[in-house]
């Protein structure tokens, strides 16, 4: 055991993982990159070979080579509208194929299909992000081995560096051609940016599209070129189009989370980024959403034109793009109708891969650019560090998403979050599980006002300055959590185990911390 | 189960955010609490405390059955739903 | 100052808990219109214990009971007078007999509670045309008579017409409401906007119940507050000239002066009422230190 530097107890050791030795978190810009980037098998296709176009998925798992404990790849651009993991899946149990390490960019609840799989071995690792039913078995430690949670830059990273080795790379493309280009700006199951898949095109051993739409040699305009895909695979459908893109997003009327995104869009306002060339991200949560709103107002009243926004891109950031209040869209996921229309015919609109998007070892991360970041949590402790990934009862059901990466690229990092959930506190001494430390978290903003973290004084002294309407209500932190506790009562400490079902890496790759496993409560007493 | 299917039974509260459907009934085993949901993981004993003093306080008998699905309820929401429950359990028992 | 107060549910913990971070004036934790007929008793106990168990950061807090002429009255402020809120909002009030009795069922519960007598006051709902018409004899039949406030949908009915957007129906109603609420020498409330999505209308609404000279107006929905207290605000110049003005005349007064210029024009006596009046408004009389 040893500490790492958000204070976290880790094994040298941990089974299914590794030796942490080297691998502690030092900090958030402590660990520089070394050596060379890792490669691909080399392979090609001359004018005489065979086609790449295959008739079906079982087909295509033949034909890759795919063997028992490999390491098979997913995007999560189709969110919970994705029919290709379960698909893939399926096929790959027929095959008798077994201990599969899935790494893909994320889960959603619709895989919760996936089960069984899971139980029966035929997937015996996940690296990437568990939530709903797949959450709750690998918190209750029905895995052997234990999940690793990556963020969005922390994936790419990976595989660049040569932690994690893709041998096959299943990308779902909305549009393809015989080729092998890809696009997932047309088609019926359109998703916008394939931003998430591009390192994989690169790094795997062998890539596979399946598309729903299969076009003439070449498609126009072009994502994923075919020069990194070896098989195309026409399947029915990709996924189901309403759990791709939601419909027109709304900001939400409830008005608590109103009042949260106005003190934040206050805070924003009385910081010294509120100016000609301001970039943001702001996702598509119900706050954050309220804050673009209530940001485009303050732009216009203020006569602000903004840089660009950033990550998963929606109607609202289209809008501002429209409007002339930010000049350009960096997309690595579209989430709505609009964006997907927007990125297909506007030229401002560009889409990013994941490693473009927050790779910290590359040399242009996007997220390195932010000036203002919104995000989410469900725990901040009393040093700022912050829990996306697991619940008040200690279960594994958030992944990282681009967290680490906007909180450690952004100059002004703020979490909105209600004080309580219920009847859960999200301010308590020492958060269950360390997403992000304290050093890349600069506010908390909750119904009770702005509490700035004390290491920016700049900060302080500027919402000092902001008066009358546009005053910012501070809330120092230890206030805050005095005032959750007396309304929340004491917890009951949790019951939980010593084996560790999940690791949470900094997006550095080193261990910043674990998640153990949770017993399945009991309900009478 | 208890016998309680055949005996009155009362309900308050709902199952928004913030708030809980308390149901008590007559038990035949002494007070039993099963509490459900949202709270259940970290407040089980605060809940369990708030249940026994509100009942306590209002002269409640040994045998009842308390069953809570929580939806992020405060103390003074459970109370005061736990006490609704009573009375209207109280009364149910006069009829 | 009662520029907004907020209706809250009286069924509803979460609006009830986090009523008073939306930044009104003042809080109504309402157990008439907002509760259905089988939860009066159930919303009677959560009220009584959110009131005495939760903060409202200094807000004044009020409780709209159930009309005298319903059985739940009696219940209501027996469970509500005991947490020593600032007042009691009372709907149909048509007689000064109406507050008289409320009155009296008050004094009993604050002496048992020892509550100080008198401590509630009352703010009275004018619901009917008898009742408009009685406005001056309700807001006089008790000291603790603190409001008066028009009805809104009821009070239509009771016209025999409608709510219409523009208010015509309620115009003369408001009027005469500012008449008997100055003459009695308690403040004049408006009643709710009930659009809560149309915030053109609700702005139109305000700025004229304003310029009738209402103190404030009873809300719906919390987006409505800044709205209404963005009208009810004085504005910065209105700020600074009255300082000025109030400046001038404690000049003036120092020097032994009767007439005042400010600006270039004279300035009488009601005039500076009038800037002392917007200066704590805004708040700033300790600024200006005028009084």
């Amino acid at each position: 055991m040893a500490l790492n530097a958000v204070k976290r107890d880790i094994p040298s050791r941990i089974e299914g993982y590794g030796n942490t030795g080297e691998k502690l978190f030092e900090g958030a810009f402590a660990r520089k990159p070394e050596g060379f980037r890792a490669s691909a098998m080399m392979r090609s296709r001359g004018p005489n070979d065979p086609t790449k176009f295959l008739g079906s998925v079982k087909e295509a798992i033949a034909a890759s080579g795919l063997k028992s404990g490999m390491t098979i790849s997913f995007h999560h651009h189709l969110r919970n509208g994705d029919f290709i993991v379960n698909q893939v899946l399926d096929e790959c149990a027929k095959a008798g194929i077994r201990d599969l390490t899935l790494f893909p960019t994320a889960l959603f609840g619709v895989h919760k299909a996936i089960i069984p799989h899971i139980k029966s071995g035929v997937v015996r690792r996940i690296m990437g992000s568990v939530n709903g039913p797949i959450g709750q078995l690998v918190s209750e430690g029905g895995m052997e081995v234990p999940v690793v949670l990556r963020s969005h830059g922390g994936r790419p990273r990976a595989v660049i560096a040569g932690d994690v080795h893709i041998d096959v790379a299943f990308i779902a493309a909305p549009t393809a051609d015989v080729g092998g280009n890809m696009s997932g700006r047309a088609g019926k199951s359109a998703c916008g940016s394939l931003g998430y898949a591009f390192t994989d095109a690169e790094y795997a051993n062998c890539v596979i599209a399946l598309t729903d739409n299969l076009q003439h040699y070449p498609i126009a305009p072009i994502s994923i070129p075919g020069t990194f895909v070896d098989f195309v695979v026409q399947v029915g459908v990709i996924g189901d189009p309403d759990g791709i893109v939601s419909g027109t997003t709304r900001v939400t009327r409830d008005p608590l989370r109103l009042l949260i995104a106005r003190h934040a869009s206050k805070l924003i306002e009385a910081s010294p980024y509120f100016k000609d060339g301001l970039s943001f991200q702001t996702g598509a949560g119900g706050i954050p959403l309220a804050v673009t709103a209530f940001m485009k107002e303050a732009m216009k009243r203020r006569r602000v034109r903004g840089g660009f926004g950033l990550g998963g891109i929606t109607g609202y950031f289209v809008d501002l793009l429209k409007e002339g209040l930010l000049k350009k869209l960096m997309d690595v996921q579209s989430f709505d109708h609009e964006a997907v229309e927007s990125i297909s015919s506007d030229p401002r609109h560009i889409e990013i891969s994941a490693d473009w998007y927050a790779n910290p070892w590359n040399c242009g991360a996007a997220v390195n650019e932010l000036d203002v970041v919104i995000l989410g949590a469900t725990e901040v402790d009393m040093n700022f560090n912050a829990n996306v990934n697991t619940e008040a009862d200690g279960a594994l059901l958030h992944g990282i998403g681009g967290h680490q990466d906007t909180a450690a690229g952004a100059k002004l990092t703020i979490i909105a979050q209600p004080l309580l959930r219920g009847r859960i506190p999200c301010v308590v001494d020492s958060v269950h599980t360390v997403t992000t430390p304290g050093e890349a978290i600069d506010a908390l903003v909750t119904e009770f006002g702005v509490t700035i973290n004390p290491r920016r004084r700049d900060l302080i002294d500027a919402c000092g300055e902001a008066k009358g309407k546009n005053a910012v209500p501070l809330v120092p932190l230890d206030e805050l959590a005095e005032r959750a506790k007396r309304m929340s009562g004491p917890m009951s400490p949790l019951r939980q185990g010593d084996r560790i079902v999940g690791i949470v890496e900094w997006r550095d790759g080193t261990v910043i911390d674990v998640v153990r496993q949770i017993f399945p409560e009991n309900i009478s007493s | 189960m208890s016998s309680g299917e055949t005996l009155p039974a009362a309900q308050a509260g709902t199952v928004e955010s913030m708030d809980c459907l308390v149901t008590i009934a007559a038990s035949s085993g002494g007070r039993r609490i099963e509490i459900s949901g949202s709270g259940a993981a970290r407040f089980r004993s605060a809940m369990e405390n708030k249940i026994i003093q509100v009942l306590d306080s209002l002269g409640g008998p040994g045998d009842l059955s308390v069953t809570v699905q929580d939806n992020g309820a405060l103390d003074i929401v459970l109370g005061a739903r736990v006490e609704a429950a009573y009375l209207r359990f109280r009364e149910a028992m006069l009829r | 100052m009662r520029r907004t107060m907020l209706y809250l549910p009286g069924n509803n913990p979460n609006m009830l808990l986090r009523g008073h971070l939306f930044g009104s004036d003042g809080l109504i934790f309402d157990l008439e219109d907002a509760v259905s007929r089988s939860e009066k008793d159930s919303s009677r106990i959560l009220v009584r214990e959110v009131l005495r168990h939760s903060g409202f950061d200094g807000r004044e807090v009020t409780v709209r009971i159930n009309g005298l002429d319903t059985e739940y009255w009696r219940d209501d402020l027996a469970a509500v007078v005991p947490c020593r809120i600032h007042g009691i909002r009372v709907p149909k009030v048509d007689t000064p007999q109406t507050i008289r009795d409320l009155d009296d069922a008050l004094s009993a519960l604050e002496s048992r509670a020892s509550v100080p007598i008198g401590a509630t006051k009352v703010f009275c709902l004018l619901e009917t045309a008898l009742g408009v018409w009685n406005a001056y004899d309700i807001a006089t039949a008790s000291p603790r008579v603190t409001a008066i406030i028009p009805g809104g949908e009821d009070l239509a009915a009771d016209l025999r017409t409608s709510r219409s957007k523009e208010g015509t129906e309620l115009e003369w109603i408001r009027r005469m409401m500012i008449v008997a609420a100055r003459a009695a020498g308690v403040d004049a409330l408006d009643t709710v906007f009930p659009s809560v999505t149309d915030e053109e209308g609700l702005r139109r609404e305000a700025l004229f119940t304003k310029q009738l000279g209402f103190d404030g107006k009873s809300v719906i929905h919390p987006a409505q507050i800044p709205i209404i207290h963005e009208i009810y605000d004085p504005t910065e110049a209105e700020v600074e000239k009255a300082r000025k003005i109030v400046a001038a005349a404690r000049e003036a007064a120092a020097r032994g002066l009767g007439a005042v210029s400010v600006d270039g024009r004279m300035v009488d006596l009601p005039v500076v009422r009038r800037a002392e009046f917007t200066l704590e408004r805004a708040g700033a009389m300790t600024e200006g230190g005028a009084r």
